[in-house]
């Protein structure tokens, strides 16, 4: 019996803007259910790395979702698979209210029903994050970081992601609101939900990460710094 | 009584001319953040080439509207993939609110160009859906075009709403002008729903047009007059909602109206403008001179 594929594979993974390289060839594989962190600098292909995988940006190379190839730039295809984005930056809808922000999450299984009916599918997401029962008719641009980041988790809930990317989930918060979005991580990796963490910051990442890696100039420097 | 009643029905009447290019205006503008300058030239094919169709072409007045309006989608899809889809999607040419005013201003130029190379200079009016003398009660009088004016304006007003307000499509087009990388992320195709909004919204420009212009007649210039009332009214619904546009359309025509019955009709068109100027210097930004709009 053939072993059980990984739940992400990135194979020779290559992104580049014109004439200049962001990433060079990135492979790396993570298994169903484990949390993996990509750490280092700023500017390093981090980021690039994780949109291509998500089909934001156009890539060379091969991304697998539970042994699925997924289509060059096609995030539809990917969040139909399953793999699922929290972007830098949060990305929110600013004049929608926190519901529609969340109900949108799921927008490839609920968009052909009623907006009353695709809350309904997703409600169950607010047991995570309790907070935001009180703020579901507030308009998104109006909340905290803090609230804006639990919002961008709960809306990446509501998509049922099988495998999550998060792309600096804390950049621009507080330290104290930082560590807050990193329990609320290691919540979700105690699931059994599979993790692609990008994270400039080693200590956050390590919070739950099962294993990291480092990447530098665009390439994978080493396939596995640290453990816990 | 009998002037307030006529006034009013001519108010409502030119009301929903602001009102329903308001509302088309504004549901583009809230997919896209662009400003469809050329929505009243959408009108002006629309009458013009059914009027055409049926008077120099000799073709059924049913036949004409259908290939007037397949002919303005068709343009309209055109123009998309050629122009948006290339500025947008593909991240080539400027992204500026400069370049991005003249992508539609441009079209709207080639529009008005095409029709006079087309048509020539003449006034055009399409026969009348609805014809027959103008309805009456008691000393309310309006003509039968202008209740189908009215009608069609309230009809796409209430739709666009509902479609806004009700439908996860809807919010998923309010999603796409929000963000459109957050809009990409849930798997929300932010392309398909600017060209399907514009597309929808020049058919509809060009059916009023058709339903419209035994009222007024239409040349080949009246396109950027039409494009212009719709700024106004779409500035009065912060050019997000189209519902909102048409009410704020149906005020303005009576106000008009009104001002030009009871004081003088020079001071109705210094009514439109002194809106105009009032959104320049209140919502700047939705005219695309001050900031971004949020």
């Amino acid at each position: 019996m053939p072993p059980a594929p990984a739940a992400l594979e990135v194979e020779g993974l290559s992104v580049s803007y014109g004439k200049f390289v962001a990433v060079e060839s990135v492979t790396l594989s993570v298994a169903a259910g484990e949390c993996v962190a990509v750490i280092g600098p700023n500017g390093h292909g981090k980021s690039s790395m994780v949109t291509a995988v998500a089909g934001l940006v156009r890539r060379g190379g091969a991304v697998r979702v539970f042994g699925e190839t997924l289509p060059v730039a096609s995030p539809g295809a990917a969040v139909r698979a399953g793999l699922v984005l929290v972007p830098e930056r949060r990305h929110l809808y600013p004049e929608l209210t926190t519901r529609d922000n969340i109900m949108l999450g799921s927008y490839s299984r609920t968009r052909r029903i009623r907006a009353r009916q695709a809350w309904e599918d997703v409600a169950g997401v607010l047991d995570m994050f309790p907070e935001l029962s009180r703020l579901l008719d507030q308009k998104a641009g109006t909340l905290s970081g803090g609230q804006q980041q639990m919002v961008a988790l709960a809306r990446a809930m509501a998509a049922k992601p099988r495998v999550l990317l998060l792309d600096e989930p804390c950049l621009g918060l507080a330290e104290a609101v930082a560590r807050r979005v990193y329990d609320w991580l290691r919540e979700m990796a105690e699931t059994d939900m599979t993790i692609l963490l990008v994270e400039e910051n080693p200590v956050y990442a390590l919070l739950v990460a099962d294993r990291a890696v480092r990447m530098y100039k665009g390439l994978v420097e080493r396939p596995e710094v640290a453990s816990t | 009584m009998s002037e307030f009643l006529n006034l009013l029905a001519a108010g409502l009447t030119s009301g929903a001319i602001y009102g329903i290019f308001g509302a088309c205006l504004a549901v583009w503008f809230r997919v896209s953040n662009v400003l469809n300058l050329a929505v009243g030239d959408f009108a002006m094919l629309g009458a013009i080439g059914s009027a055409w169709l049926v008077q120099t072409g000799g073709l059924p007045f049913g036949l004409g509207i259908v290939i007037v309006l397949a002919g303005v989608g068709l343009t309209a899809w055109v123009f998309d993939r050629l122009v948006l889809h290339v500025a947008f999607d593909r991240g080539v040419g400027a992204h500026g609110i400069v370049s991005v005013f003249f992508y539609t201003f441009g079209l709207s130029l080639v529009l008005e160009g095409a029709a006079r190379a087309l048509f020539g200079t003449d006034v055009y009016g399409a026969p009348s859906i609805w014809s027959g003398p103008a309805l009456a009660i008691a000393d309310f009088h309006v003509q039968r075009a202008g209740v189908l004016v009215i009608a069609l304006a309230v009809v796409s007003g209430l739709v666009l709403w509902a479609y806004l307000r009700f439908t996860v499509s809807g919010r998923a087009a309010s999603a796409c002008g929000e963000s459109v990388i957050g809009s990409r992320i849930v798997g929300i195709d932010s392309a398909k729903f600017r060209r399907r909004i514009f597309i929808a919204t020049a058919v509809l420009a060009a059916l009023f047009g058709i339903v419209e212009s035994p009222i007024t007649g239409y040349t080949y210039m009246s396109g950027p007059t039409l494009s212009l009332i719709g700024v106004v009214a779409a500035g009065f619904a912060a050019f997000r909602k189209p519902g909102r546009a048409v009410a704020a359309g149906l005020v303005i025509g009576v106000a008009e109206a009104m001002l030009g019955g009871y004081v003088s009709t020079s001071y109705s068109d210094v009514l439109l403008y002194a809106i105009l100027f009032g959104i320049i210097i209140l919502r700047p930004e939705v005219l695309g001179l001050g900031a971004e709009p949020a």
